[in-house]
């Protein structure tokens, strides 16, 4: 993470909004009649007393730009290679395309190819050698693989390169090398394990883009492998969030931000603020809930199984919390509390304000209008305040 | 403390080198002696170096070790790649400790005992001896140096390289020949002429395993020696020198190169 505070607070709020869909409408999880490209079922894998992978079950569909998202160690990447074929599943099956490919190996899965953290090029082979390599296994006419190769070359813009060697080129080029290669042999599904985890900010915000107009252009399914979040947000049709091999979470990026289902994954996404307490009422779609430091009743929206006297935690967006001298009369929700720090990042600024109890929230405000006279200083008693359907209520 | 001149580090080098080349030196200025005598200098010649041309023992003797040589480290260093990948890339298996344990023991054997059992073996099996047992003795020494060297690259090799060519199609053999073989090419080279050198030189085991027809050049030397020393032993022993300097030269700068260009590419990747 470069800017933790940039990073963790502004641009997921932003960048899922700005998600570009596919397709408009693109949804093809929800239509109960369409066969999943990919799927997972029952899948564990085991090393040894080691559990990397537990049990997860997981549909795919044609067209996605699928995420697995989770810290290192959280059995990501041991998905992903079962899928590509390079780990064998200790328990259940992987389905690609209607056929158990379970016991199969990596080069007998036709329309599977991955890209590889390492890019993993062939030191020995020049750029158009690395790229028609695929091709060459398949035995096809040298022509064709000429064009298929100058084809990939193209689409990655790496024309002024064909001829050199992998240690010739840079970071990013050997990047886009190793994108090519799995490219050229017009994979139906494209495995991409942390393909960007070794270029720096600035390269890796253009590759994503790069990525998406690739996926889209030669409409492959990609799966990704990332423990960049603000990434998966960024590519994603939908993101599966992961936790010590389990799928913690399922849901396009802007439903994982907005309506994460657990703390893990709200805490993961972002940054979140989490008020403990217990419900005391539960009215209609409402629900109102007890402060466990100070009783005070939050009133927010209710889910599906809730329960009274269940203990929940509300999540709160920091950037749906509204700071302010005077205690808001339109707002149902509010607390009091101090101004300990202020983080100011030129287009928002950070309010980090410390409640009577000890916790500390975190406000977002845009810096929208001029303001160089700051209302809100350091050491000043606010109010936080947010709407009742700002927050989200997590049970676990 | 870097680059600094010191009389003592100065005296200790000279004489290190000195012990170790002057005898060496001394063989090969010798081998261009005009005197029959060996320890007499009676001027400049390269008459013994024609002298071999016609001496038809040392020639074969010579042919002989060539072959075996050539045979011997072509077979040490197929096994010895075998058992390097195995050991480096089948992960752990049962038997791995030993077998490792089994591969590395010869190299610390004597090879007096090396020589000796295999001879037991030749002699149990009703093997004839000659030509073919000292080419397998030789096979079975310097294999292990042969595993040693290819071992050594293959650990520092990125294993998704080859995972990468099958998950492009190709299968585990195409994989090695297209892509494994090629990058590990020169250490398996330096593996076969360190192999080469092992088996040109070696005296004890192939006494051992010998037998009538199948004569090697430092038997022969060996056996003209203890008749006297002629200055045609010196001109072979200065041929022999030649080669296996060329031998571990070549083997050597094929390592240093593949060292410099793995760093290169390291540098330009973070670069």
């Amino acid at each position: 993470m470069l800017d933790a505070a940039g990073n963790g607070t502004q641009a997921p709020g932003v960048r899922a909004v700005s998600t570009p869909a596919p397709q408009s409408g693109f949804a093809p999880w929800k239509d109960k009649t369409k066969p999943p490209i990919v799927r997972f079922e029952n899948v564990s894998k085991r090393f040894g007393n080691y559990t990397a992978v537990d049990n997860i079950t997981l549909d795919i569909y044609e067209r996605e730009f699928f995420a697995l998202l989770g810290p290192s160690g959280c059995g990501k990447t041991t998905l992903l290679r079962m899928l590509a074929g390079f780990e064998k599943p200790t328990e259940g099956r992987i389905i690609v395309n209607g056929k158990d490919t379970t016991g199969m190996a990596p080069y007998e899965r036709k329309g599977v190819n991955m890209m590889f953290q390492s890019y993993a090029l062939f030191p020995h082979m020049t750029v158009e050698r690395n790229i028609g390599f695929g091709l060459r296994q398949e035995g096809m006419a040298k022509d064709e693989i000429a064009a298929r190769v100058a084809e990939a070359i193209a689409m990655v813009d790496l024309g002024r390169f064909a001829t050199r060697k992998p240690h010739q080129l840079s970071g990013g080029q050997q990047q886009r090398v190793a994108l090519a290669r799995a490219i050229a042999k017009k994979p139906r599904i494209m495995l991409l394990d942390e393909p960007l985890g070794a270029l720096d900010k600035k390269l890796r915000n253009h590759a994503q883009f790069e990525l998406m107009r690739i996926q889209e252009s030669t409409g492959t399914t990609f799966v990704i492998v990332t423990h960049d979040q603000e990434e998966a947000m960024t590519v994603a049709s939908r993101i599966a969030v992961m936790d010590h091999g389990k799928l913690v979470q399922v849901s396009t990026p802007g439903e994982i931000y907005e309506t994460p289902q657990s703390r893990y994954v709200a805490e993961f996404i972002g940054e979140v603020n989490l008020l403990e307490g217990k419900v005391v009422n539960i009215e209609g779609g409402a629900a109102d809930i007890a402060f466990a430091a100070d009783g005070t009743i939050f009133k927010t929206r209710s889910i599906d199984g809730l329960a009274k006297d269940q203990q929940v935690w509300l999540a709160l967006r920091p950037e749906k919390v509204r700071v302010s001298l005077d205690k808001p009369t339109d707002c149902p929700n509010s607390v009091a509390g101090k101004v300990v720090d202020i983080g100011y990042l030129g287009s928002i600024t950070h309010y980090h304000v410390q409640l009577p109890s000890g916790q500390k929230m975190t406000a977002l405000r845009a810096n929208a209008a001029h303001a160089v006279e700051r209302t809100v200083n350091w050491d000043d008693d606010v109010w936080l305040s947010w709407p009742s359907e700002a927050g989200i209520v997590l049970t676990r | 403390m870097k680059g600094r001149f010191s009389y003592f580090n100065a005296t200790s080098i000279a004489l290190g080198f000195a012990f170790l080349y002057i005898p060496i030196l001394l063989l090969v200025i010798y081998s261009f002696n005009e005197s029959k005598l060996v320890t007499v200098w009676g001027g400049w010649s390269t008459k013994w170096y024609v002298n071999l041309l016609s001496n038809e023992g040392l020639l074969s003797a010579a042919w002989v070790t060539l072959r075996v040589a050539f045979l011997s480290a072509t077979f040490a260093t197929i096994l010895g790649t075998m058992a390097a990948i195995v050991l480096v890339r089948m992960g752990r298996f049962r038997g791995r400790t030993m077998f490792s344990g089994m591969i590395f023991a010869p190299l610390v054997m004597p090879e007096v005992i090396t020589g000796l059992s295999l001879l037991l073996l030749f002699v149990a099996i009703g093997f004839d001896r000659g030509f073919w047992t000292i080419t397998i003795a030789h096979v079975t020494f310097s294999m292990c140096y042969a595993a040693v060297v290819v071992q050594a690259r293959l650990f520092d090799f990125d294993k998704s390289v080859e995972e990468a060519a099958m998950d492009l199609g190709a299968g585990p053999v195409s994989t090695f020949f297209q892509v494994t073989l090629p990058i590990i090419a020169p250490s398996v080279i330096s593996a076969w002429l360190l192999s080469f050198t092992l088996s040109l030189d070696d005296l004890v085991i192939a006494s051992f395993t010998t037998g009538p027809g199948a004569t090697t050049l430092p038997m022969k030397i060996y056996s003209q020696v203890r008749l006297g020393v002629t200055p045609e032993i010196n001109a072979i022993s200065t041929i022999l020198i030649g080669i296996v300097t060329a031998g571990v030269l070549v083997a050597s700068y094929l390592t240093r190169r593949q060292a410099t260009r793995e760093d290169r590419e390291r540098r330009a990747a973070v670069a």
